[in-house]
């Protein structure tokens, strides 16, 4: 072959999981043991930033939930971190765990972002990075 | 801890601003040491009556407050650097404050400085993810926050263009300001989109820019034509529960903050002084975006959740209203240099309580607030009297 494959690439590990005992994607949370806190992304150390102790483990979350929040940003973000499309949307979701999400925002149109409208987790393209490769990330898609 | 109440009186030696604006040929040093110029002078103090300095600044790289006072004089006094995102120079404030107030030393300065990187504000403190996901854009954390607050009230876009209206009319009476020209309800409906629901003029602008204030026990005070003295300077730092998109936070869902940040500094703040919003003569709130400022001044007390936008409809927070608000014009006329922004508060209730702020003068005023945020989260207030 000889010419570079194009892989896609999770923009980080340990966000979601594709396991097959689930019909979707889902995110992968922390949920602790001693207060009950619920947190996404997980947090690595197993520490609970609520109660201080060393009590969460792996909760795997609901795939929709409900949008409080967003925004569409009509311009290139400063620093030049950032190589998705312009314009784009992000903003919080809840999930029935208990849980507020901060999380990119896709949909056909933006003006179907409504607030108090559920919305569903999908696993979609950020950007490509700089060898071509596809880098995917999380994000909610109001449910029309 | 000791009481703060308990320590001794620190009054404002002097202050010093320089014109807020673009200012390509200089560095931050030169109008920062410039500041500092204009404040030795308005104290009748020589820089080697300064005993320990503190420079707020975020962009200006390191030991940069060094660099200012370089092109004064070095005299061997301690220099802090003081980063704390745009409560740096609140913060720088505070700990000048309170090293005169603890009796460790006697003067004590506190610089602000910025030379504003173009373009969109680059928050960096987040993760490499949360930077790659466009998550660091602070109008559009400001905007998701103006998306909750106006379903929580009935705020509309038409109340947060009447901010900058008011703001950008008192700023038309600052020589300081770098937006010195008023505006319409509709040129600032009318500005393009930056991120929903908010506008380009409903967001403050960018500007370089430095202030200085000097702070002294009764002893050493020059200037005494109508006395400042501080009440109270409170730096409070994010609280568990309470949602700071700037920070990359969400609110917790099952353990919500019992009282917000801004909530928390403002309390402490009065308890320290022993004043509350009924006896404050003028505010400078933080307006970064236009609807800001009036969740601002809700949550600094001065009214209730949803009942700011009516007030200042009513004119309740003009120069000659009840309770004048952002009597310079705010962030959105002076600019947001954001180290230095912290020490243009203060410096604006300095003036405002000498009497000597001109066309803008709030009339008897006594107490004088001064609020900064900051990402971090960080929420300073400073209460100065006469
Ligand atoms: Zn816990």
């Amino acid at each position: 072959m000889g010419v570079n494959q194009k892989k896609t690439i999770r923009l980080k590990e340990g966000f979601w999981t594709t396991d097959s005992e689930y019909a979707e994607p889902r995110l992968i949370g922390s949920k602790c043991n001693n207060c009950g806190e619920i947190f996404f992304p997980k947090k690595e150390k197993g520490w609970c930033i609520h109660c201080q102790q060393k009590a969460l483990e792996d909760i795997i979350l609901s795939s929709e939930g409900k949008i409080i929040s967003f925004s569409v940003v009509m311009q290139q973000p400063g620093g030049g971190f950032y190589f998705g499309p312009v314009p784009y949307a992000y903003g919080q979701v809840d999930l029935p765990e208990g849980v507020r999400v901060i999380t990119i925002f896709t949909a056909k149109d933006y003006n179907d972002l409504k607030v108090g409208r559920k919305a569903k987790l999908v696993i979609d393209k950020l950007c490509d990075d700089q060898d071509g490769n596809e880098i995917m990330t999380f994000k909610f898609s109001p449910l029309v | 801890m000791k009481n703060l109440n308990s320590m001794r009186k620190v009054f404002v030696a002097g202050a010093g601003l320089t014109h807020w604006g673009f200012f390509p040929d200089q560095e931050c040093y030169d109008f920062g040491s410039e500041a500092i110029f204009n404040a030795l002078l308005d104290a009748q103090m020589e820089w080697k009556d300064m005993q320990a300095a503190f420079c707020g600044s975020v962009y200006q790289g390191t030991g940069s407050g060094h660099q200012a006072i370089k092109e004064v004089g070095l005299s061997g006094i301690p220099i802090i650097n003081v980063e704390n995102a745009c409560s740096s120079g609140g913060s720088a404030f505070r700990l000048a404050y309170q090293m005169v107030a603890s009796e460790i030393y006697d003067v004590a300065i506190a610089i602000g400085m910025e030379k504003m990187p173009r373009g969109p504000i680059p928050s960096t403190a987040f993760r490499p993810w949360e930077l790659s996901s466009g998550f660091n854009v602070q109008m559009a954390n400001y905007a998701n926050e103006t998306v909750e607050y106006m379903e929580e009230t009935s705020a509309t876009a038409e109340d947060f263009a009447r901010v900058t209206v008011k703001n950008r009319n008192n700023g038309s009476l600052n020589p300081n300001a770098r937006f010195q020209k008023k505006v319409t309800i509709e040129e600032v409906q009318n500005s393009r989109m930056v991120a929903t629901p908010l506008q380009l003029f409903h967001c403050c602008p960018l500007a370089d820019g430095a202030g200085a204030v000097i702070l002294c026990s009764e002893k050493m005070l020059k200037n005494k034509i109508r006395a400042v003295s501080v009440a109270a300077s409170v730096l409070t730092s994010g609280v568990y529960g309470e949602g700071a998109l700037a920070m990359g936070t969400s609110s917790s869902l099952k353990f919500p903050a019992a009282k917000g940040l801004v909530e928390l500094s403002v309390e402490e703040a009065f308890n320290i002084a022993g004043y509350g919003p009924e006896d404050m003569d003028l505010i400078q709130a933080y307006d970064t975006m236009a609807p800001a400022e009036l969740w601002d001044i809700e949550k600094l007390g001065f009214c209730k959740k949803g009942e700011a936008p009516g007030l200042l409809k009513d004119g309740y927070f003009n120069i000659d209203g009840k309770m004048p608000v952002n009597t310079d014009g705010g962030l959105m006329s002076r600019g947001h240099p954001l180290g230095a922004t912290g020490i243009a508060q203060i410096c604006e209730i300095i003036t405002q309580l000498r009497g000597t702020a001109g066309p803008r003068q709030v009339s008897k005023a006594r107490i004088g607030l001064a609020h900064a945020m900051g990402a971090g989260p960080n929420s300073s207030v400073t209460i100065l009297k006469t």
